[in-house]
């Protein structure tokens, strides 16, 4: 019992390190499976802090959620993307509007922003710093990602990243919200992915291509 | 046990209609079912009035806010199957190739619309908000071409970001309240927060914090600039009948969640900050679509562009406050709705009779198109603000509002902005309507569910622009207090 | 009694350098599935290329024959900075970080040099990437340094040593994790390794350092060589020495020593699996990529600097 309480402790100043690692991980990648496998990570170190939050604070919807992490984000959507590719037969490298090293420049500048604005903004709040600066820069990482890259898949596992912040956010302040209102999230993020998918198949069998910076024929 | 109906009603509709591959009875079930939505709608807008708030368990509630805005969706909802039906008919095998996708997914889309507006949790609310965005995005993509797949995408990315900007607020002020001391079961319910927000000392930063990101997220579904780049690709690309809905009312839903967090937030810092947001988010909407009204080419671009500024308007209206302000802003959420469905349904036709919507390639409708030109001129001039359509009431109230209030710099924008929308509609429909006729149609005449709905909406605007109904005027006015 | 000891950590390091560059040849041979060579190759090497005659271009002058002089001077120099044993070394006090990184900017200087002065096209041409690979690469590893430096509040190698010894393992410090990532990839620039560099290709158009001393014969090639095999045991000790120094003795008791000269072995040999395997594992970057790759150590290395500013760790 001791050694687990310790070794939990641990990991809860540990993981906001390993989080923003992924973090600069993402923003340097330039392969399209390494955005995802990183995702499967960030997703499972969540579902590990998720899991080690019940045990502290006796709650069994806790390991409900974490499961639901692990079922969900580390194994069923990497797989399902995975399986998009193939189908897809997409080009496995990752187009982006700046170079890597640009790009880790700009993770390490929002993580920088990130923890700015937890001093100034959330000094009331008592909750782990780093927690909660892990989590905005997730956020911002997710919207960086979303913006820079111009491939529709990387788009998704942006926003992927982004609801992944969101959610470290609600469980750092408040360990989670009412069981019903998670998994009703949980369902739209699946939904809101499933019709990305197909988009992305219809946009490339109308353009033959998934370069959504060249859609752009509406303007004005 | 009646809040269960519409929902009831909407998601068995999709289910039924998804298996029948008959159009035209597809079509029928769809009216039957439409008009069946609508009546336990008006029933529940009735009972509202006559006893108050109604609730069921503990996720939903309608009280004069919600019977307003029920109303609203139940008409409009009406109104598009009506002109869908026609529509179809007319549009043939190619374009629809299918029926029971397009109204199971319009009841689907209902359903979310209806969770929205019924729902009394901030969490369920969030999840039918983004369901509504999940519903409404294969049927902006509808057609198969470039532009439907490239504004279907848009939509679904800008707007599912947006959301989860609104989650992270919703989750900062279930932070808030759970730090006040309200249960965590209950501290996402609308009912409880709003009549706890004065007395619990829930924090001002936190909640200053929430309804940011909240008019961020939720801006977007309404259409707030800068959060507006899906809006026009998303109209201008979606059918005709899909393009009213969003715009009539999906806007308006969206609007009402921002309402319900406004409420809950001018109760714990005041209404100063919530509403000088509005009014920020509102002027930026109507002098940035108002300019570009000016240099559209394509007329169902143009039409959401309006809608983005007539939104604009209904927030400045929200962020002025007081009964005046309150009163003009919900009515100018209705008066829009039935002039923006016209104004679709115009447009729609114009684009089955001549192929196209590009108003450059258009010109001298009113020699070839006569009726559908009618149409589209009363559309206009309703939506200009001209008495005696409605819109003119609900704007003029907003002004002598902003004028009472001696908020002259939004009063003398928005003159100047209504008046460069005034200028351009006119300018665009008068090339458009005048003019020799460039193209040469088939059939000019409407159909009977064409006349039916474009007389239903000048109906409602000619009566509401001359005098108010009694019973109506209630009904606002019980909504109107549940705002202050 | 400590500066025997520094003595002998030097000697280690200089003498046994060798010696671990034929441990990560043989490992990577032994990943690759071939027979690979002794792990004695490299002293043969210096042996048979010490026997030989110094061929020397016309063209050269006097700087061909110093720069391997000066170079492994520098390099052996920069070994007495590392704490190895104990934690002391002969120049742990008299110098810190910033006078080693420089000493070595010294010796690469001068072998640049070297490599322009043969006169050959290929040694201009490797010169120029060297000397571009090695002023990126100089950015990440004093930010990296400064990092640790900063939360040890010390600038000697020792003192960021003695830091990380009080540490308990299981307390991750973010600073040092996100130092060890920039200097590792500083390390295999620096030591013409791959991903930056194929230390045993025979194409001259891919060649960085051995494009450099491909004038060099006899004698200045054994002591180039033997330079750059200290580098990499330079190397090793310095990531050691900073990031994982458990191990190291406290008392100078022969059991401690033993302890420390065991665990140090260990250690190295772990250090020279983990190259073999990166070696194996990743393809050369072509030379437009290596300032990317360099500039994400840069970025590392600055987030490293200021998180010793934000986290409390």
């Amino acid at each position: 019992m001791g050694i687990l309480e310790t070794t939990a402790g641990k990991v809860l100043s540990a993981y906001s390190v390993f989080l923003f690692l992924t973090v600069l991980a993402q923003a340097a990648a330039r392969r399209f499976s390494t955005n995802v496998l990183l995702f499967s990570l960030q997703s499972a170190i969540i579902a590990i802090q998720v899991a080690v939050i019940g045990y502290h604070e006796k709650l069994v919807e806790a390991y409900v959620v974490a499961a639901l992490i692990v079922l969900l984000k580390v194994v069923g959507i990497p797989y399902a993307f995975f399986r998009l590719i193939e189908k897809l037969q997409a080009p496995r490298e990752v187009i982006s509007a700046t170079s890597a090293a640009e790009s880790v420049f700009v993770a390490v500048g929002i993580i920088c922003l990130s923890y700015a604005a937890v001093r100034s903004y959330a000094s009331g709040v008592h909750a782990p710093e780093d927690g909660l600066a892990a989590s905005v820069a997730l956020i911002l990482t997710g919207a960086f990602l979303m913006v820079s890259r111009r491939k529709a898949l990387v788009q998704m596992i942006g926003l992927l990243v982004l609801e992944n912040g969101i959610f470290l956010a609600a469980l750092t302040t408040t360990f989670g919200m009412p069981l019903i209102i998670e998994i009703g999230i949980f369902f739209d993020v699946l939904m809101g992915l499933l019709l990305m998918g197909l988009f992305v198949f219809r946009i490339r069998d109308t353009f033959d291509h998934m370069d959504v910076s060249k859609l752009r024929k509406l303007r004005g | 046990m009646i809040l269960l109906w519409p929902l009831g009603i909407a998601i068995f509709g999709a289910g039924v209609l998804f298996c029948l591959a008959n159009p035209r009875t597809a079509t029928r079930v769809a009216l039957v079912l439409g008009a069946a939505e609508a009546a336990v709608l008006g029933d529940i807008a009735w009972q509202v009035y006559r006893h108050g708030v109604l609730t069921y368990g503990n996720y939903l509630r309608a009280d004069g806010l919600t019977a307003f805005f029920l109303i609203n969706l139940g008409l409009t909802t009406g109104l598009v199957l009506i002109y869908a039906s026609g529509y179809m008919q007319e549009a043939g095998e190619d374009r629809f190739f299918s029926p029971r996708w397009f109204y199971a997914l319009v009841f689907l889309f209902l359903f979310t619309m209806l969770g929205v507006c019924l729902s009394s949790n901030l969490g369920l609310l969030w999840i039918m908000m983004e369901g509504t965005t999940l519903a409404s995005a294969l049927l902006v993509g509808f057609y198969n071409t470039e532009g439907a797949v490239e504004a279907g995408w848009k939509y679904l990315v800008v707007c599912t970001v947006g959301i989860a900007f609104a989650l992270f607020g919703t989750i900062v002020l279930y932070l808030a309240a759970v730090r006040a001391g309200i249960s965590p079961n209950t501290a996402l319910d609308w009912a409880l927060l709003a009549d706890a927000a004065p007395h619990a000392a829930l924090d001002p930063h936190l909640v200053k914090l929430a309804f940011v990101f909240v008019i961020v997220g939720y801006g977007t579904k309404i259409g707030f600039v800068p959060m507006h780049s899906w809006l026009p690709d998303a109209h201008a690309e979606a059918p005709a009948p899909v393009s009213a809905l969003l715009s009539a009312v999906l806007l308006n839903c969206a609007l009402y969640a921002l309402l319900r967090y406004d409420i809950i937030v001018s109760r714990v810092v005041g209404p100063a900050f919530p509403h000088a947001l509005l009014l920020i988010f509102g002027l930026l909407s109507i002098v940035v679509a108002g300019l570009l009204i000016l240099v559209q080419r394509d007329l169902k671009r143009l039409l959401a562009y309006s809608s983005i500024e007539h939104m604009g308007i209904a927030a400045i209206g929200f962020g002025l406050g007081g009964p005046l302000g309150l009163y003009g802003a919900l009515l100018h959420t209705f008066n829009h709705s039935m002039a923006k469905s016209l104004l679709f349904f115009g447009a729609g036709n114009v684009r089955q009779k001549c192929g196209t919507v590009r108003m450059d390639r258009l010109r001298g409708l009113a020699r070839v198109l006569p009726q559908t030109t009618g149409i589209l001129a009363l559309g206009g001039l309703a939506i200009v603000g001209l008495p005696p359509f409605s819109l003119f009431i609900s704007e003029f109230a907003i002004l002598s509002e902003a004028f009472s209030q001696s908020h002259y710099l939004v009063s003398a924008l928005l003159l100047v902005t209504l008046s460069i929308v005034f200028g351009g509609f006119l300018h665009h429909f008068m090339r458009m309507i005048c003019g020799e006729p460039t193209q040469t149609p088939g059939t000019a005449r409407l159909l009977l569910s064409e006349w039916i709905v474009a007389g239903i909406a000048v109906a409602c605007l000619l009566l509401l622009g001359i005098h108010i109904p009694h019973l109506f005027n209630n009904m606002l006015q019980q909504a109107v207090a549940v705002v202050r | 009694m400590t500066i025997a000891l520094g003595v002998l950590q030097a000697v280690l390091l200089v003498i046994g350098a060798p010696l671990l560059r034929g441990i990560v040849g043989r490992l990577k041979a032994v990943l690759q599935r071939r027979q690979g060579a002794p792990i004695w190759r490299p002293y043969a090497d210096i042996w048979k290329l010490l026997h030989k005659e110094n061929l020397v271009s016309p063209s050269a002058s006097g700087v061909f024959g110093l720069a391997p002089l000066l170079l492994l001077v520098t390099s052996i120099l920069v070994t007495a900075f590392i704490p190895l044993l104990a934690n002391s070394a002969l120049l742990g006090s008299a110098g810190d970080f910033i006078l080693m990184v420089y000493l070595l900017a010294f010796g690469r200087f001068f072998l640049a040099l070297g490599g322009i002065d043969g006169g050959s096209a290929f040694g201009g041409m490797g010169a120029s990437r060297e000397a571009l690979v090695s002023s990126l690469a100089e950015a990440p590893l004093l930010l990296g340094l400064a990092a640790v430096a900063i939360q040890a509040s010390s600038a000697s190698i020792v003192g960021m040593t003695q830091w990380a010894l009080e540490q308990n393992f299981f307390n991750i410090s973010a600073v040092h994790l996100l130092a060890f990532l920039a200097l590792g990839i500083v390390a295999l620039a620096e030591t013409g390794r791959m991903p930056v560099d194929n230390p045993t290709t025979h194409l001259e158009l891919t060649m960085i350092h051995e494009g450099m001393v491909l004038e060099y014969s006899g004698p200045n090639l054994a002591l180039i060589e033997w330079a750059s095999a200290i580098k990499l045991s330079f190397m090793v000790g310095l990531l050691i020495a900073l990031f994982a120094p458990w191990g190291m003795a406290t008392a100078l008791s022969p059991a401690a020593l033993g302890l420390a000269v065991v665990a140090m072995l260990a250690k190295m040999f772990a250090l020279a699996a983990a190259l073999a395997v990166i070696e194996s594992g990743i393809a050369k970057l072509r030379m437009y990529s290596v300032p990317d790759f360099l500039g994400v150590a840069a970025a590392i290395g600055t987030l490293a600097v200021i998180f010793t500013a934000l986290m409390k760790r």
